[in-house]
């Protein structure tokens, strides 16, 4: 479908093929700010994960995004072309699960997929069955096909919600939360479908509130705080930028903290230890102050920045201003 | 692809419990009001029976036009609010509205499909109860041609033909509230307040139609455009008022097609 390769693009700043593009992206209701300044780069092949607490806007932008709501302000780009106004020409090569499943609850699941199938402007007449056999198999939901969709527990109906987005195949596909109400195992075959369609050259936008679901599956972040973008680029590169630490475990805390302190590397005592923070320093660096002070070192331990901490640490950082005095109070919930 | 939407809107229509319930319930009219003309007649040859009675013995034609004629003040209305309801409102209630215009299916196209849908059925369902009309008419009272307000009998096709024309015309005043209806359909995603407003809208109407002081307004209301229709059983038919009963429909009818689409095009869903 697309020309992309399965590779991520390295940069999405300077790459040219941008399968989703938001500039100034503004909306209001009524008296509230839903969205606010949003400019969101996707690049073509790539996993997009859209991360935000909830009401910070990720279904307002994917909802303008797909041209259901029309921006106050702001330029949307989708495959090419503008929206709202393009969006007859590239909304058939985009699949979309938003705001949940939303299906008839007196018909059966087939019945709902063969309704929304008919209204697929690429699917051909004589494929229709077919297109929805598939779909249906593909996120296991063959064998409850025949059941009304009242019935469905709620990772079906999710499912079902998947399947109507894979009817076709799509260059980009939009997932509002598909991972909502499944099962572990339900869980594992969503984020095996999105890297299918990721292995497809599919774009695939992702939004999540559950970061671990974002690290495991996507290539790009974005991260969204009150309706504005706080961070967004490459997955690795901003796990990077939330820089690392190592955890010292000694029995003379502080002895070692007066001894880094001496050599200006900023350390705090935490657990049977201390975390030194790696900034302007290396982790072999902090053991030979430390063992040069006399400092007996049990055990030192990378700590490595989940993107929990990262994203714990964008979305707290403006309520208290200080971002510094807000990764000292969430380092105990970052257990990696 | 025009035509797989359609299908598919009525065989979602068609598929829905309520609309076959509402089928069954509307081809009971007729039954019921022959039986129940039968019961009446039956022994009420004595002593001067009622006019009603003696106009519709042996006359089972007239029993459709009786009954549609009825039904078309609220419970046809009611059918197509239901209908309109649906369409949009209870579309957007299920979410399932959103997958339709991401689909796509450009928005005019959709409301397009929507009226199709509601004029389909809604023609379906007059017919429907014509035809049990038609049987229950002759079951129940016979057939000795028809008699119509002019005081001559029609006979066979004739008769048929004045019958087939006023489902037709009973089904454009069912759309044209209909219609209407899709346009406050649009503007919610509660089912419930598009069938209140519309059988609120035609009680007020009716009011409204019975107060002689406002007689300037009555001219405007789809409510007094109904009694015009009954010139079908004349011969021959005058025009004039179905003529005009029917312009009035078709005012209503641009009218709520015409706000359906400007509240559609610009919604956020």
């Amino acid at each position: 479908m697309t020309t992309s390769t399965s590779v991520p693009v390295t940069s999405p700043v300077v790459s040219t093929a941008v399968a989703a593009r938001t500039r100034g992206l503004r909306k209001v209701y009524g008296h509230t700010v839903a969205v606010d300044r949003v400019d969101l780069e996707l690049p073509e092949g790539a996993v997009l994960g859209m991360l935000g607490p909830n009401g910070s806007g990720k279904t307002t932008t994917i909802r303008m995004l797909l041209g259901l709501v029309r921006p106050t302000q702001g330029e949307i780009e989708l495959l090419g072309r503008p929206l709202p106004d393009g969006a007859e020409h590239v909304l058939p090569h985009v699949g979309a699960l938003v705001e949940g499943p939303g299906f008839h609850p007196f018909m059966s699941g087939r019945e709902n997929l063969l309704r929304c199938a008919a209204f697929e402007p690429l699917l051909p007449t004589g494929s229709v069955k077919t297109a929805v056999e598939d779909a249906l198999e593909r996120v296991g939901l063959a064998a409850a096909a025949h059941r009304r969709y009242r019935g469905y527990s709620l990772g079906m109906k999710q499912r079902l919600g998947l399947a109507a987005a894979l009817l076709v195949q799509r260059k980009l596909i939009v997932l509002d939360e598909p991972t909502n109400g499944l099962d572990p195992a339900g869980t594992r075959e969503v984020r095996k479908v999105i890297a299918d369609l990721h292995a497809a050259g599919t774009t695939v936008m992702v939004s999540s509130h559950l970061l671990s679901e974002v690290e495991a599956t996507c290539t790009h972040v974005c991260v969204l705080h009150r309706g504005t973008v706080v961070a967004q680029g490459e997955l690795s590169d901003l796990l990077q930028a939330g820089g690392s630490a190592l955890q010292v475990i000694t029995p003379e805390v502080e002895l070692a903290l007066t001894a880094l302190r001496q050599a200006r590397i900023s350390a705090r005592p935490l657990g049977e230890g201390l975390r030194v923070e790696l900034t302007g320093t290396s982790a072999p660096a902090v053991v030979e102050t430390l063992v040069h002070a006399g400092v007996p070192v049990h055990e030192a331990t990378r700590w490595k920045t989940g993107l929990e901490e990262l994203f714990a640490r964008l979305t707290e950082a403006e309520e208290s201003e200080h971002s510094l005095s807000a990764v000292d109070t969430l380092d105990g919930g970052a257990s990696r | 692809m025009i035509v797989r939407q359609m299908r598919s809107e009525l065989r979602w229509m068609l598929r829905r419990p309520r609309t076959l319930i509402g089928l069954v319930g509307l081809c009971l009219v007729p039954i019921v009001f022959g039986f129940g003309t039968w019961l009446a007649t039956r022994d009420g040859d004595g002593g001067g029976g009622g006019g009603l009675e003696a106009i519709l013995k042996g006359n089972g034609l007239v029993l459709p036009i009786f009954t549609l004629f009825l039904s078309a003040a609220l419970l046809l209305p009611m059918v197509a609010s239901i209908w309109a309801a649906d369409g949009l409102a209870g579309e957007s209630q299920h979410g399932t509205l959103r997958g339709l215009l991401i689909a796509p299916v450009s928005r005019v196209r959709l409301l397009g499909v929507k009226f199709f849908g509601l004029a389909t059925m809604s023609l379906f369902a007059v017919t429907l109860m014509a035809v049990v009309g038609v049987i229950s008419g002759i079951a129940f009272l016979g057939n000795d041609g028809m008699l119509t307000l002019s005081g001559n009998v029609l006979s066979g096709w004739e008769a048929f033909g004045r019958i087939a024309f006023f489902v037709v015309l009973v089904t454009f005043q069912m759309v044209s509230i209909g219609a209407v209806g899709l346009a406050i359909s649009a503007c919610t995603e509660h089912p419930l307040v598009v069938q209140a407003s519309i059988m609120a809208g035609l009680i007020v109407f009716a009011v409204l139609g019975s107060l002689p002081s406002l007689d300037w307004l009555h001219p405007f209301l789809i409510t007094n455009a109904l009694p015009g229709l009954v010139d079908v059983m004349r011969d021959p038919i005058p025009t004039g008022q179905i003529w005009d009963s029917t312009l009035l429909a078709g005012c209503y009818l641009i009218i709520g097609l015409s706000l359906a689409t400007i509240r559609l095009v610009t919604k956020d869903s």
